[in-house]
């Protein structure tokens, strides 16, 4: 299956490069070790550089912005093919109801995804995806696996919630005691693009620059909160984190308070925009 | 050669743990870290890479450089606590060899910097060989090898029931004394050296490739996060705020903090007004290589990368440094 | 630690006096208590406002002249905006002297044109003080002064007696006029185009805004001034101003060590642009 989508995505970038439909295929790729990496085609000659695998973790719409940003889009520039899974192209929805992305700069080769591999077999969220194709897409490869889809039953989150706020404050400060501020969970992560991010703010000083758990600890708090409504659940902040920090935890609390809140999942209907950036005169709920 | 068994190094690691601040590769969450260590059973000293070198110990992640109070009209300042002797035990050869280029910039280049001078001459470094090179090292091709003794104060080569040992340094003779050794006629076996040798280009080739359109096809998967800095021996670039932390009327606790930095932040050089004359990820991770490659050879004579292969096993991009090296020979094209 | 000197630990300054310079701009007069030091023109010095930060700023006086530090600063950033908020009395950090200076000394028997931009024009002029201060030891001094607009002139209190120094003229312009100015008005560039000083036996200082000392380089070039007669201060940011933090490098040059005054024959083989 694998192969197809690889053999698909291949013929579908040799056709848009060639025929001058976009400048660049932003997809994956096999460094000479054998690691999966973005990779940014720009010559149909270089297509056979693709390759698409259960291991392709990584969310490439972080690269969309810096492509096909309003402000840096004017009629001369190409527009950029993107290999997207499911969630990525949930992604690509916040990031279009927030302007960050022109719809028509992007040509989106949808990847009808069986889900990533995590060494144990398929990983749990991916199990629990039930989205096999992408709710919009240009093109598609692959075609929709048959899986039995994992209910949605927020155990991993259940684990947490049991714990007092002495054994979680515990647990966090336990997890978050080997991070170090490196920043590649925020960068991995699509629905991060602030210029300056509140924790490198000079004036105020949020947090102090000390690499310790209370500083620490703020940041990733602070980031799942600005992520509410907005989270797709790619993990890629997981797999991007070198101290493997379960930081999708955080994500997945706020994300279910949103689903009971709201109803509403990041990213599932192009229609319909994050609630918490979206302002009505008539909210539904009472204040 | 001395020897030791693997029950007399415990009871001596165990013995210095109360007259020094003992650090070591220790387990944390299933990440390998070197962290200060109360009893010898919390050190692991198998042939694993740790996560980030033992830099932190030399230059802290973060550190107070000031402490400033004010009171009423009046402003004091002190600096912090005297540091605690170190010593720190499962350091590398690549790690150890890192502190040359960190004693460099910090050190021999005037203005020492007296922190980091404290830490250093409070600080006995013990070696642990490597048997050979792990998945991404590359020492060898920097003047390194797994098991070089040069930077370290005593230095152990792992056997089958304990360890060979050699003491370097007179810091390192002092350490021993009262440790119960053996003397061994058998051979220590050499490290396994064997293994492909990545080119390095020497300064002025670089300054031929500065505006390589290469940079900018690297780049564009580079997400301009701080790993692969952190991780490293040699990345040594801070941060200095100050921290209010207490006030009230007519008084003001204040600490000026440093804490690590990386020139990969998009940020780095921007000034308030906001100029930034490196805007681009190219020009940030284009920046970075030449400071080792390039930049550090002009400046101290020497390339400032020991081959530990720690940025490649973070870089959440797989962005190679090996893969760069030998991807320059081959100039692509101009912009 | 304490018998050890630790370059990252400031002196205590009071300040002394505050005064507006320009519109955002105020010159600090600093009094260092107990300890001082000796500086020359282009140096500069960190002036901390604990609790907030410190940050790198040309030193505006002349040694022979005052024994208070003066510092030209801009109101653009948290260091500088915490500074403006001081008043005298208040207790400062500073540590310098850093960088390098004007190599005024091999300029002596010069004609030296000095070319300031907006604030730049701070650290230029203890670079007139001193050919003032020793005017029989240089030629002729041609100083063409420049800014935005006529409330962003600098040290306008002096203008007088560097005009009325013997041998020495002062040119002023700004990019747009308004009553009551009745000066020049235009480009620093234009300004130059028209004053034209000869490269003989010359040497010129620049000091402003990146862009500007870009375009003046051209200019003087077009005048026929050799690389090694056009001297610029650069500015970079900086966190530590002794080549530590690594921020302020060019290429292996590093402004805050080996400059932050440059000949433009080094600034020439620069890697990266300055601009």
């Amino acid at each position: 299956m694998s192969d197809d989508i690889e053999e698909g995505i291949r013929v579908r970038a040799r056709e848009l490069l060639s025929l001058g439909e976009v400048g660049c295929v932003v997809g994956y790729e096999r460094s000479p070790k054998g690691r999966i990496r973005p990779a940014f085609v720009y010559d149909a000659g270089d297509v056979h550089r693709l390759v698409w695998d259960q291991t392709c973790h990584h969310n490439l719409m972080v690269y969309l912005r810096e492509r096909v940003a309003p402000s840096r889009t004017n009629e001369a520039a190409p527009r950029t093919a993107v290999v997207a899974r499911p969630c990525d192209v949930r992604a690509l929805n916040v990031l279009i109801h927030e302007g960050q992305v022109i719809r028509e700069q992007v040509f989106v080769i949808g990847v009808a995804c069986p889900g990533m591999l995590d060494g144990e077999g398929v990983a749990e969220h991916c199990q629990r995806c039930k989205e096999r194709t992408p709710v919009f897409y240009d093109a598609l490869v692959g075609r929709a696996p048959k899986v039995d889809v994992l209910d949605e039953t927020w155990a991993d989150v259940a684990g947490l919630e049991a714990m007092s706020p002495a054994e979680r404050l515990a647990f966090w400060t336990r997890e978050f005691d080997r991070c170090i501020r490196c920043y590649a969970c925020r960068q991995a992560c699509p629905g991060c693009y602030c210029f300056e991010c509140l924790v490198e703010q000079v004036d105020p000083s949020w947090v102090s620059i000390a690499h310790k758990v209370p500083e620490k600890a703020f940041f990733h708090v602070m980031r799942a909160y600005h992520l509410a409504g907005r989270c797709v659940e790619c993990h890629a902040c997981d797999q991007a984190c070198p101290m493997h920090i379960p930081l999708s935890l955080l994500n997945r609390k706020i994300a279910k308070e949103v689903k009971a809140l709201f109803g509403y999942v990041a990213g599932g209907d192009p229609e319909i925009p994050p609630p918490l950036a979206t302002f009505r005169k008539d909210e539904e709920l009472p204040l | 050669m001395k020897a030791i068994t693997r029950e007399a190094l415990t009871t001596w690691l165990d013995g210095l743990t109360g007259r020094y601040t003992l650090i070591a590769p220790r387990l944390v969450e299933g990440e390998l870290l070197y962290r200060s260590v109360t009893a010898s059973a919390e050190i692991v000293l198998e042939f694993r890479r740790t996560v980030l070198s033992p830099k932190t110990f030399f230059l802290p992640d973060t550190q107070v450089v000031l402490e400033v109070e004010k009171r009423g009209t009046e402003t004091t300042l002190a600096e912090p606590e005297v540091v605690k002797e170190q010593v720190i035990i499962g350091v590398r050869p690549c790690d150890a060899r890192g502190l040359r280029a960190l004693d460099a910039l910090l050190l021999d280049r005037p203005p020492a910097d007296a922190y980091y001078a404290e830490r250093r001459e409070k600080t006995t470094l013990i070696g642990l060989a490597c048997p050979r090179l792990w998945e991404d090292c590359f020492c060898t091709s920097l003047g390194g090898a797994p098991d070089d003794a040069s930077d370290v104060d005593l230095m152990f080569y792992e056997g089958r029931t304990g360890y060979w040992l050699s003491v370097v340094t007179e810091k390192g003779a002092a350490l021993v004394e009262g440790l119960r050794t053996e003397e061994t006629e058998q051979a220590l076996p050499a490290s396994d050296i064997s293994g492909e040798r990545v080119p390095v280009l020497a300064p002025d080739g670089w300054s031929a490739l500065f505006d390589d359109a290469y940079w900018q096809r690297l780049a564009d998967r580079c997400l301009s996060c701080h790993a692969c800095t952190y991780v490293c021996p040699t990345c040594r670039c801070f941060d200095v705020r100050d921290d209010t932390t207490a006030a009230g009327p007519g008084y003001a606790h204040i600490q000026r903090l440093r804490a690590w930095d990386s020139c990969m932040a998009a940020a780095y050089r921007r000034i308030a007004g906001g100029h930034n004359p490196r805007p681009s990820k190219a020009q940030r991770l284009r920046n970075r290589y030449y400071c080792k490659f390039c930049y550090s050879p002009i400046d101290f004579g020497a390339v400032a990368c020991v081959g530990c292969g720690r940025c490649i096993a973070v870089c959440p991009v797989a962005i190679d440094i090996t893969e760069m090296l030998a991807d320059i020979q081959y100039p692509i094209s101009s912009t | 630690m304490n018998e050890r000197s630790n370059p990252m630990r400031p002196l205590l300054g009071t300040l002394a006096g505050v005064k507006d310079l320009a519109d955002d701009v105020k010159l600090f007069q600093i009094e260092l208590n107990g300890q001082s030091f000796d500086y020359r023109p282009g140096q500069f010095a960190f002036v901390s406002a604990f609790g907030v930060g410190e940050a790198p700023f040309g030193l505006a006086s002349t040694s022979g002249r005052t024994s208070q530090l003066e510092f030209a600063v801009n109101r653009i950033g948290t260091v500088t905006a915490a500074l403006h908020s001081l008043e005298p009395g208040a207790i400062v950090g500073v540590r310098g002297p850093l960088g390098n200076s004007f190599p005024l000394d091999e300029m002596r028997g010069k004609n030296i044109v000095v070319l300031g931009g907006g604030i730049g024009g701070a650290p230029l002029r203890p670079v007139i003080h001193t050919i003032l201060d020793r005017r029989t030891e240089y030629g002729k001094l041609t100083i063409l002064w420049a800014a935005r607009k006529p409330s962003l002139l600098v040290f306008t209190d002096e203008y007088d007696a560097w005009r009325s120094a013997p041998d020495t003229e002062l040119h002023l312009t700004v990019d747009e006029g308004s009553p009551p100015w009745t000066g020049n008005v235009g480009l620093i560039t234009q300004l130059l185009e028209q004053v034209a000083p000869s490269p003989e036996n010359a040497a010129a200082i620049i000091c402003g805004p990146p862009i500007m000392i870009k375009f003046v380089l051209l200019g003087l070039k077009k005048l026929g001034f050799a690389d090694e007669q056009m001297i610029m201060t650069l500015e970079a940011k900086m966190k530590c101003g002794i080549g530590k933090c690594g921020r302020c490098n060019m290429g292996e040059i590093f402004v805050c060590l080996h400059g932050p005054v440059f000949s433009y024959t080094q600034v020439s083989r620069f890697l990266e642009s300055f601009v």
